[in-house]
């Protein structure tokens, strides 16, 4: 082929496919390991020195920094995975990677690429389809215990699940506690409302539920009372600290009595603001921004409890939740300042907590939306972090399971009998889309394989005896209920994961097959990768 | 001597200037090629996609030729001829950009053969211009008319230019709209005045493309600023486009106010109070309850305490609108974005039924629906699960709106899957039989030269190129005009049966431009780099 002259690199053909492929898998091995209940952490130290702790998958990915820009299609797909669902990062990946490994190879016996993607995008389309009609189970069969058993399932891969009945109670409470109905009529679950704080020390027993908001945050004065009740919230977005004046403006003065006037009249302008707070009816200020120590006393008089320095995010939640409107300044209509009565907000109570050394904020029986906190314990701040990513996990895998009210078994049960139903289904197509779809088959017992290995059993054998038991289930309707069946990685055999518990949303599996699926074409559809240099300062103004 | 020498001198030089001439025309023609050939795997529906990897590290997939070429960088002087081919094209008919790029490199080594025999440059030229001069009554005749009130015949063809595309699944969802889209903002009379810079497309990531949609009325990509507790939902809506900004007026760097006295210090906090309060009032007067404010860099458009009156007032305030954005959503709402104060009269409000924000993924934006008066505009709402993907869609969809902008603008069809190209080939090899001379050769090696579209078609879907080429032409000559390739089947098929179809407008200006394009390589016997 001739050469072409461009400012930068250019490989094609089968090269860059190969290539790109490589870098894939590299990317899912360093995953592999950390699938399933039995699957290992990584330690991973940034460039400052801070430790991570994890197995989730998407945190390690995104903490990788790669370069490579088809493995960078890979990390984009575990934070869209993290995203959508919240859960089975890893899991996608490794599939994404396994798909890819087997094109190759297709390629290399001579099959277009176009085919290979035609017959994926099938095999695709048809085992959603089978997983969304025949396999799944609704949630109202099985009753509440599933809700537990699919959060039992999210948790029992990570660092938490030594406490499993522990947490995966918490989760489900926490969940259904902010349950809350939309206007047309659908339940929903935001795990937004769910505000998780971090405290290291004592062991992860220790955690707790709470009701209402959490802030890490406390009292501006120690003479404030430690509990208001029923509490009057006013959430200002602005300071209370001695009113300075704009940019541009400049304070001249000649005479050093005058002096004293204009920082007096400093204060003045903050107490009059503080007073009509006051006089509205709150007795319990959140503030985003500060309030100066002087102005302290007269919260302190009227036995209001002030809190400064709230987190945006956490006052915009208690807002919403308490019925108070944020306020920007106090100016009003009039052209002069106030404060209405009508932008408080009321819970029942406001009260300061201590958690072992620390001092907490917690505002309960909010007026509008319920809210929970869970306040997490552990030996230290790596386990209260990985603590945080897991329940998050199991959050998000409760609350799928409530919104699309579907679950399936897991243990690979699901990636087994998948696999033997495309492998039925290839053979009755004529076409070169037959390899690709067998292929596509075969690529989805990476998932049992890795859970198999990663939990030291015999993979091969596992898979063997796991495929046998789903062929009679898919074959003979007698033996239906062999199709539940999967991998107990504990004691080494397989089991009914229905009946066991072992449960995961659907819409999680299917959105991960289809995410996965999209990843391998992107990559499997380049056939050639240009690498443009980085252009010299001096030369910039010849091109 | 002197003169001796000069004249041996002469004739040395002229002699290295014939083989320089030459070496010019061949390195020309080879590195134009290369380019051809890069873009080759991405011709067709089975066509394979590049991926680029910017300076700065970002990554571009796109299997569009105009993208590709633009984001390559090419260095040689007649290669960028190329590149430069392919934007022409683009601009001209939107789509074909690959194929243009893929002629022009067949009809490049078309040349070199050609040169190879001795024919001069300018008579290869000269007949190429002839060659498809014929190619283009070819092709008159074969295309069918078609009715643009005709909607599934249009939809059609945006289907197909699409089919290509990374986004090819979804083209039964996406070459509606993009129908849809150009229908409502064409103007039937003057088909030429279709400006498709009145289509915005909004790209929001997260769900999947299946979510896109086309809006009728406008959409916003900013949020409404609701720091200050605004409204996200006004019916009935009164919308004002303003260009100036709702602070505190600054004073000029060099200039300070100067505070003497602790009574001074009230007035300049009520006096910056008062003025905003009279900015709102006078807003909230003329019945306005929805501000549209352009971004401002030398002030903050608006301030804590301008919001909080316009909250007060129930007044929503959508921030940051581009100063590009304006010209669009003044047109597209049928308002004049207002200046000044001043001029802030009710005559320049828009209508709006309703302007509501929504939430799409993580992201939110503004949507307009039932402006009053005559849409202008459109807009559309593209969704996808990663940026990759959204830019790419975009892309199609844009090549989706040329294509059928140039059905608007000439009114027929022509089949697809090379048999376009084919017919051509057939046609020309005939009128070729019926010339003399070196033109003859010309005509011929110009129709061979095009069977490439179908060739490069085969091979990119993994069949037998060279039967498949063989029968191809084997149907046509038997006068089947509509018999080309069925990708998906692996076979030759009518591809109007196929509704596999696509503007004449780009066929024949693909032919066009390429032809001119290798007229110019050709012409070409020196480089001189001057500094």
């Amino acid at each position: 082929m001739s050469s072409l002259a461009i400012y930068g690199e250019r490989q094609s053909g089968e090269d860059v496919r190969t290539q790109n492929i490589t870098a894939c898998i590299a990317i899912a091995n360093i995953l592999r390991s950390s699938l399933g209940p039995v699957g290992l952490d990584k330690m991973l130290v940034d460039d400052m020195g801070d430790v991570i702790v994890t197995n989730d998958g998407a945190t390690i990915l995104k903490q990788l920094e790669v370069e490579h820009p088809a493995a960078k299609v890979l990390v984009e797909l575990a934070q869209q995975q993290d995203e959508e669902v919240g859960d089975g990062t890893t899991s996608v990946v490794l599939l994404a990677a396994e798909l890819l490994k087997r094109a190759d190879d297709l390629v290399r016996r001579g099959i277009h690429p176009t085919n290979i993607i035609a017959g994926y995008r099938l095999a695709m389309r048809e085992s959603c389809r089978f997983l969304r009609d025949t396999f799944a189970v609704s949630v109202e069969k099985l009753g509440k215990s599933c809700l537990l058993n699919t959060a039992r399932t999210a948790i029992s891969s990570k660092i938490i699940g030594s406490e499993i009945d522990f947490f995966a109670n918490l989760a489900v409470e926490a969940v259904l506690a902010v349950k809350r109905k939309t206007e047309v009529g659908k339940y929903k679950y935001p795990i937004k409302a769910i505000n998780i704080l971090k405290k290291s020390g004592k062991g992860a027993r220790d955690s707790q539920l709470l009701k209402g908001i959490g802030l890490n945050v406390t009292r501006a004065s120690q003479g404030m009372p430690l509990r208001v009740s029923p509490a009057k919230i006013a959430c200002l977005d602005f300071d209370l600290r001695r009113s300075k004046m704009k940019m541009g403006v400049q304070v001249l003065v000649e005479d050093p009595k005058e002096l004293e006037r204009i920082q007096e009249k400093e204060y003045e302008v903050t107490k009059s603001r503080i007073e009509a707070i006051l006089k509205a009816g709150a007795n319990a200020i959140f503030t985003t921004k500060g309030i100066d120590d002087a102005a302290l006393k007269y919260f302190v008089e009227k036995n209001a409890i002030a809190v400064r320095r709230v987190a945006k995010d956490d006052m915009k939640r208690l807002a919403k939740a308490t019925g108070a409107s944020v306020q920007l300044t106090m100016a009003d209509l009039g052209g002069e300042e106030s404060f209405d009565p009508s932008f408080l907000g009321s819970a029942e109570e406001v009260v300061e907590e201590t958690i072992s050394d620390d001092k907490f904020i917690f505002v309960r029986g909010c007026k509008n939306l319920a809210s929970g906190t869970i306040v997490l314990r552990g030996p230290n701040e790596y386990m209260c972090d990985e603590m945080s990513r897991s329940l998050h996990d199991c959050l998000c895998a409760v609350q799928r399971a409530l919104e699309s009210n579907y679950v399936v078994p897991g243990g690979g049960c699901v990636e087994a009998s998948l696999s033997i139903f495309l492998e039925n289904f290839a053979t009755t197509l004529g076409g070169r889309e037959q390899l690709a779809i067998a292929e596509f088959s075969d690529a989805l017992l990476v998932i049992p394989k890795t859970l198999a290995a990663n939990a030291a059993l015999d993979a091969t054998d596992m898979i063997a005896k796991l495929r046998a038991v789903h062929n009679a289930a898919q074959l003979d309707s007698n033996k239906g209920n062999l199709s539940h069946m999967g991998l107990d990685l504990e004691n080494g055999h397989l089991r009914d994961n229905l009946e066991a518990g072992i449960l995961e949303p659907a819409m999680s599996k299917i959105k991960s097959i289809q995410l996965a699926t999209e990843a391998a074409i992107t990559i499997l559809r380049i056939d050639d990768l240009i690498k443009l240099k980085k252009k010299q300062e001096d030369e910039s103004g010849e091109y | 001597m002197d003169a001796k020498n000069n004249i041996k001198n002469n004739r040395e030089s002229a002699s290295k200037d014939r083989q320089k001439a030459k070496d010019v025309r061949l390195s020309n023609i080879s590195a134009s090629k290369a380019v051809a050939d890069a873009v080759r795997t991405s011709l067709g529906p089975r066509g394979l996609d590049k991926m680029v990897q910017e300076e700065a590290g970002d990554v571009l997939i796109s299997n569009d030729g105009a993208t590709i070429l633009s984001k390559m960088r090419v260095e040689h002087p007649a290669a960028k001829m190329l590149v430069d081919l392919s934007k022409a094209q683009d601009i001209e008919a939107g789509d074909g950009t690959t194929t243009v790029v893929v002629i022009a490199g067949s009809l490049l080594s078309a040349c070199l053969t050609l040169l190879g025999k001795g024919i001069h440059p300018s008579l290869i030229s000269d007949a190429f211009q002839y060659a498809v001069e014929k190619a283009e009554e070819i092709l008159d005749k074969a295309a069918q008319p078609v009715d643009v009130n005709d909607r599934t015949a249009v939809i059609q063809a945006a289907a197909t230019a699409l089919s290509s595309k990374v986004v090819s699944q979804h083209a039964t969802l996406l070459a509606p709209i993009a129908v849809d889209a150009v229908t409502r903002i064409a103007n039937l009379e003057e088909p030429d005045a279709i400006d498709l810079r009145n289509i915005r497309v909004i790209k929001k990531l997260g769900g999947t493309l299946d979510d896109t949609e086309l809006f009728e009325g406008l959409v916003l990509n900013q949020h409404v600023n609701k720091s200050a507790g605004g409204v996200t939902k006004v019916a009935g809506a009164k919308v004002a486009l303003i260009q100036f900004c709702l602070s505190a007026p600054k004073t000029d760097i060099e200039n300070n106010i100067i505070v003497q006295d602790y009574s001074a210090m009230d007035r300049v906090l009520r006096e910056e109070r008062q003025y905003i309060l009279n900015l709102c009032k006078k807003i909230k007067n003329t019945g306005c309850n929805v501000l549209l404010i352009q971004k401002s860099i030398l002030r903050d458009a608006t301030s804590d305490l301008s919001l909080h009156y316009l909250a007060k007032m129930k007044i929503m305030v959508v921030q940051d609108v581009e100063r590009e954005e304006i010209e669009f959503i003044a047109k597209s709402l049928h308002c004049v974005p207002i200046a000044g104060i001043d001029s802030f009269v009710p005559e320049k409000l828009a209508k709006v039924d309703l302007v509501e924000e929504v939430s799409v993924g993580s992201e939110k934006m503004v949507k307009m629906s039932g402006i009053q008066g005559k849409h202008k505009t459109v807009s559309i709402i593209a969704r996808g699960s990663n940026k990759l993907m959204l830019d790419e869609a975009e892309r199609s969809l844009h090549d989706a709106f040329c294509v059928v902008r140039s059905l608007f603008r000439r009114r027929f069809l022509i089949a697809g899957g090379g048999a376009a190209e084919t017919e051509v080939a057939v046609g020309l090899n005939k009128i070729a039989k019926t010339l003399e001379g070196a033109a003859a050769f010309c005509v011929r090696a110009f129709a061979d030269a095009l069977e490439v579209i179908p060739y490069t078609l085969a091979e990119n879907a993994g069949l037998p190129s060279i039967e498949i080429v063989t029968e191809l032409r084997n149907r046509h000559v038997q006068g089947d005009k509509n018999a080309g390739i069925n990708v998906k089947k692996g076979n030759i098929s009518n591809m109007v049966e196929e509704n596999v179809v696509m503007p004449l407008l780009v066929t024949v200006s693909a032919l066009r431009l390429a032809t001119e394009c290798v007229r110019m390589i050709l012409k070409i016997d020196d480089i001189v780099m001057t500094r």
